[in-house]
């Protein structure tokens, strides 16, 4: 069944004074299926992110419309949006925006207060996932207390809590080095595996995209390509890296070698 | 593009930052002005009995709103270009130095203190008339008359030089503050610079503990102990309160954040978090703040409650409109003016000035004395024309009744005889049993002693010629006449013709309205100086507050950024930001009204209980205060919602 459904988005930039406008994203349309695992790669300035923000809702997109979970988000207004982001719609961030007033189960538990669960539920919640992903011991702490990648694990704790359909990830493992990374690919994998969520993941990271079923390259706001996962990971990971070789050498090579054409 | 360009650009673009910053400003301006301009206005001084202590009293507090303006000024502009870290971090990345930056931000300042110059010596100016009709209003118990306007060139002198000094030194502090940046904090995330205070159990015992001994101490109802104890109250409590915003608050805070009923509402969490990280940084200004406003509120409240029941403290004083020694021929005179003027008298009596010398025996001491001495029926009719109401008495032959102004307060009595000991008169043939009552009337007319006895006593010591008929001076004792009139008060000018004649007249007399007048132009000027310092002092404590609140917007900006991702809608958005916010302005307001309500009560116990002649004092001043605090947190509304709104404005 398809989770999230993308239909002709375009998102145009006008400055006020001249005429002149930028197509930041031009008629995408595409979707995904629950418990999917995408990836979204382009270079910098292709839309990825606008994206990403207008799924998340925090955008709105010019035209098109965006159904998750069979309900349209382009049409609700400000509060019903922030309601619908907190029960369907999980973010990870690269630079984790975990506030820093607020102890790392503060943090987690936020989206949930901002619902008005009760106490007991929250922390039935929070005991079962922080055990899972491994930061039970550092809850008391201060994001700045802590490793970046026990703060990554804090913030995708608390992307997870409202038990999303959708996780939005934006440049995931952008501040971490190779190896929390590499834990926080795992996680994700975990998490889309155990708790079957879908997760959208923008990366620019080639070892990052590897982890994904299916990954699709932005270019001037349009879909230019998509690769699917085959059988081994070592032969993904090299076929995005030509993609990627190409997207980023400005050159376009009809009928590069392992790319299916979208 | 040169400085003064980038300067003015600045500017405009944070206006509405600004807006607040300027209209302090400009008031101080004003009221600095307005105070000087008083000074230097002849006319206004003219008027009043006891210019020199005016002026003085004027100049004075014109120096300390000054001085109060300048470390406004000063810790403001430091605010400001904290805020400003990050735009002067890019001016220094692209190549300013910091004497360039430093020039910069000089030339902002001097655009804007010149402005608030012009604009609060304008208005200054402008308003000096009704300023000096408003003192003179205040002053003055009888004043309809109209003051010219005039423009004072020395007060605008007196007033521009010291100010455009003080900006000349904040130009030099902005260049203190840039040199300590550092331009990797350019670079740094967006991170709140402070950390956590976690405060303690103990912190907030010993605040209490304090603030509580403080209250205790106010509290004693023994006038004497009390003012010995004022400076030990005023520590604790200071101490106290600086404790409690430090150490205690954040410790209340903490326990808060443990309830997760409560605190995981979402909403309280973020806004209590946020508020918890700031406390450091707020916590002093808060403190101050709870401490200054109760002492200005009670100082203004207790100007105000005095000059409100100046009426009635006068007849407190003095009892009678008028009383005037003299014959006849004076009582014509007067008699004629009230006619003139056609004042109704209400209440005349005329008696006389009797004097008598009696020796006093009691079991300790014999001594002479000498007594002003009034029949029963003679003192029963003064105390009737009284404005102060007095019991009737009853004397029986043989009793004399024996009453001091103060009998205590009198070196001549060491004790006073009002604790059932006994004592004998002994007047040429006749020999008293004493009585003291200590409500008798103050009918001592320039005696010491005041002696009642019975009417037959009275015949028999007049029939025998007891009496002296001169004083110890030699000068004869004539009669005296108590009146009672109509607004005595505010006939001003059957007052004034009255007090030529009894002047020219009559060997001495009191007249009610002399006193209210003097009384008048006293408080009255406490009164007006209070009102104009108290606006001073609420709007930069208030702006103080608001500058500290947007420099921590501008910190704040990310996290708000973040919840907003997280799901947090615009409305649940405004309510945390009510939350974050109102604290800051109403906590240390509460605080000072508490510390308030107990500075009352030793201002009550210290000066109100002997002064006004009524029941419950204590509420009387608390109505004053009352309305102090009500303009306080009138103010403190207005500001907080003009901090929200750019808060909100900020952060979005």
């Amino acid at each position: 069944m398809e989770l999230l459904q993308v239909r002709n988005i375009s998102k145009v930039y006008r400055t006020s004074r001249s005429a002149a406008e930028f197509r930041a994203l031009n008629n995408i349309s595409f979707s995904v299926r629950e418990g999917e695992f995408v990836g979204v790669m382009g270079a910098s300035g292709s839309g990825k992110t606008t994206l990403l923000n207008i799924i998340g809702g925090i955008d709105k997109p010019t035209t098109g419309k965006c159904v998750i979970a069979g309900q349209d988000i382009t049409v609700l207004d400000k509060s019903r949006l922030a309601q619908f982001r907190i029960k369907n719609i999980g973010f990870i961030f690269q630079d984790f925006n975990l506030l820093e007033t607020m102890t790392l189960k503060e943090n987690i538990l936020l989206p949930l207060a901002l619902n008005g669960y009760s106490a007991a539920e929250m922390e039935r919640r929070l005991n079962q996932l922080s055990a899972d992903l491994g930061i039970g011991r550092v809850l008391a702490k201060y994001p700045y207390e802590v490793s970046g990648g026990e703060q990554q694990r804090a913030a995708a704790c608390r992307a997870l809590i409202t038990n999303p359909k959708i996780i939005l990830a934006d440049e995931p493992t952008g501040n971490l080095d190779s190896n929390s990374g590499k834990a926080l690919l795992d996680l994700l994998s975990m998490i889309n595996k155990k708790y079957s969520a879908a997760i959208l993941m923008v990366t620019h990271d080639v070892f990052a995209a590897s982890y994904c079923h299916r990954i699709m390259f932005i270019r001037d706001g349009e879909i230019y390509n998509e690769l699917y996962a085959g059988e081994s990971r070592k032969h993904f990971f090299d076929a995005i890296i030509d993609v990627v070789g190409v997207l980023g050498g400005e050159a376009y090579e009809p009928g590069f070698p392992g790319c299916a054409k979208h | 593009m040169n400085l003064a360009f980038l300067a003015v650009r600045n500017i405009k673009r944070s206006f509405s930052k600004y807006m607040m910053y300027f209209f302090t400003l400009s008031f101080s301006v004003f009221t600095v002005h307005s105070f000087l301009a008083l000074v230097f206005n002849e006319q206004v001084m003219e008027k009043l009995t006891y210019s020199r202590r005016y002026q003085s009293m004027l100049v004075a507090f014109g120096v300390v709103i000054f001085v109060f303006v300048s470390f406004f000024l000063i810790s403001s502009n430091v605010n400001f270009i904290k805020a400003r870290k990050k735009e002067i971090a890019m001016y220094s990345l692209f190549g300013m130095t910091n004497a360039k930056i430093g020039r910069l931000l000089f030339t902002e300042t001097l655009i804007i203190g010149t402005a608030a110059l012009v604009a609060g010596i304008c208005s200054g100016v402008f308003c000096s008339k009704l300023t000096a009709m408003i003192l003179l209003n205040f002053t003055l118990a009888y004043f309809v008359g109209d003051i010219p306007f005039v423009v004072a060139p020395q007060a605008v002198w007196f007033t521009a030089v010291p100010f455009a000094f003080v900006f000349m030194l904040m130009g030099t502090a902005g260049r203190r503050v840039i040199a300590k940046f550092e331009l990797v904090e350019l670079f740094k995330g967006s991170k709140l610079p402070e950390a956590n205070i976690r405060g303690s159990a103990l912190h907030l015992i010993v605040s209490f503990a304090l603030i509580g001994t403080g209250y205790y101490w106010a509290a004693i109802k023994e006038p004497a102990k009390l003012l010995l104890l004022a400076v030990p109250i005023l520590l604790v409590v200071i101490a106290g309160t600086f404790l409690l915003f430090w150490g205690g608050l954040p410790q209340v805070f903490r326990w808060l954040r443990k309830n997760p009923h409560r605190y995981f509402s979402g909403e309280n969490m973020i806004a209590l978090s946020i508020f918890t990280h700031r406390i450091r940084s707020i916590g002093s200004v808060m403190a101050a703040i709870a401490v200054m406003s109760a002492v200005g509120v009670t100082a203004i409240a207790t100007g105000y409650t005095l000059y409100g029941s100046m009426e009635v403290s006068t007849y407190d004083q003095l009892s009678y409109d008028l009383f005037f020694y003299g014959g006849r021929d004076v009582r014509d005179e007067v008699h004629d003016v009230f006619t003139k003027y056609g004042v109704g008298i209400l209440g005349e009596y005329t008696v006389n000035r009797y004097q008598v010398k009696a020796v006093q025996i009691d079991p300790q001491q014999t001594v002479e004395r000498v007594f002003r001495i009034y029949s029963e029926s003679d003192y029963n009719r003064l105390i009737e024309v009284s404005r102060k109401i007095y019991q009737p008495i009853e004397v029986k032959p043989g009793q004399g009744l024996q009453a001091g102004r103060d009998i205590a307060a009198y070196a001549e009595i060491d004790e006073p005889y009002n604790d059932g000991r006994q004592s004998k008169l002994v007047l040429s043939d006749l020999e008293l049993a004493v009585v003291t009552r200590a409500d008798m009337a103050n009918v001592h007319f320039g005696a010491y002693q005041m002696l009642v006895v019975s009417d037959e006593d009275f015949d028999h010591l007049v029939q025998t010629g007891t009496f002296a008929s001169v004083d110890a001076f030699g000068e004869p004792l004539d009669e005296v006449t108590v009146i009672k009139y109509e607004n005595p008060l505010r006939a001003h000018q059957l007052n004034s013709e009255l007090n030529q004649i009894l002047d020219a007249r009559s060997s001495g007399y009191v007249m009610a309205y002399n006193y209210y007048v003097e009384a008048m132009e006293v408080f009255g000027l406490v009164c007006f100086i209070g009102s104009f310092m108290s606006v001073v002092f609420i709007l930069m404590t208030a702006s103080l507050l608001y500058f500290k609140q947007i420099t921590a917007a501008e910190e704040e900006r990310h996290l708000y950024q973040i919840l907003r991702r997280i799901g947090l809608d615009p409305k649940a958005e405004s309510r945390v930001i009510a939350k974050r916010l109102l604290p800051v302005f109403f906590a240390p307001l509460l605080v000072g009204i508490v510390h308030g309500i107990f500075a009352m009560k030793s201002a009550d116990t210290m000066v109100f209980r002997h002064m006004l002649d009524v029941d419950n004092t204590f509420m009387v001043v608390m109505r004053f205060s009352a309305v102090m605090y009500s303009i306080y947190a009138l103010v403190y509304s207005a500001f907080y919602l003009i901090t929200k709104r750019q808060y909100t404005s900020t952060v979005r």
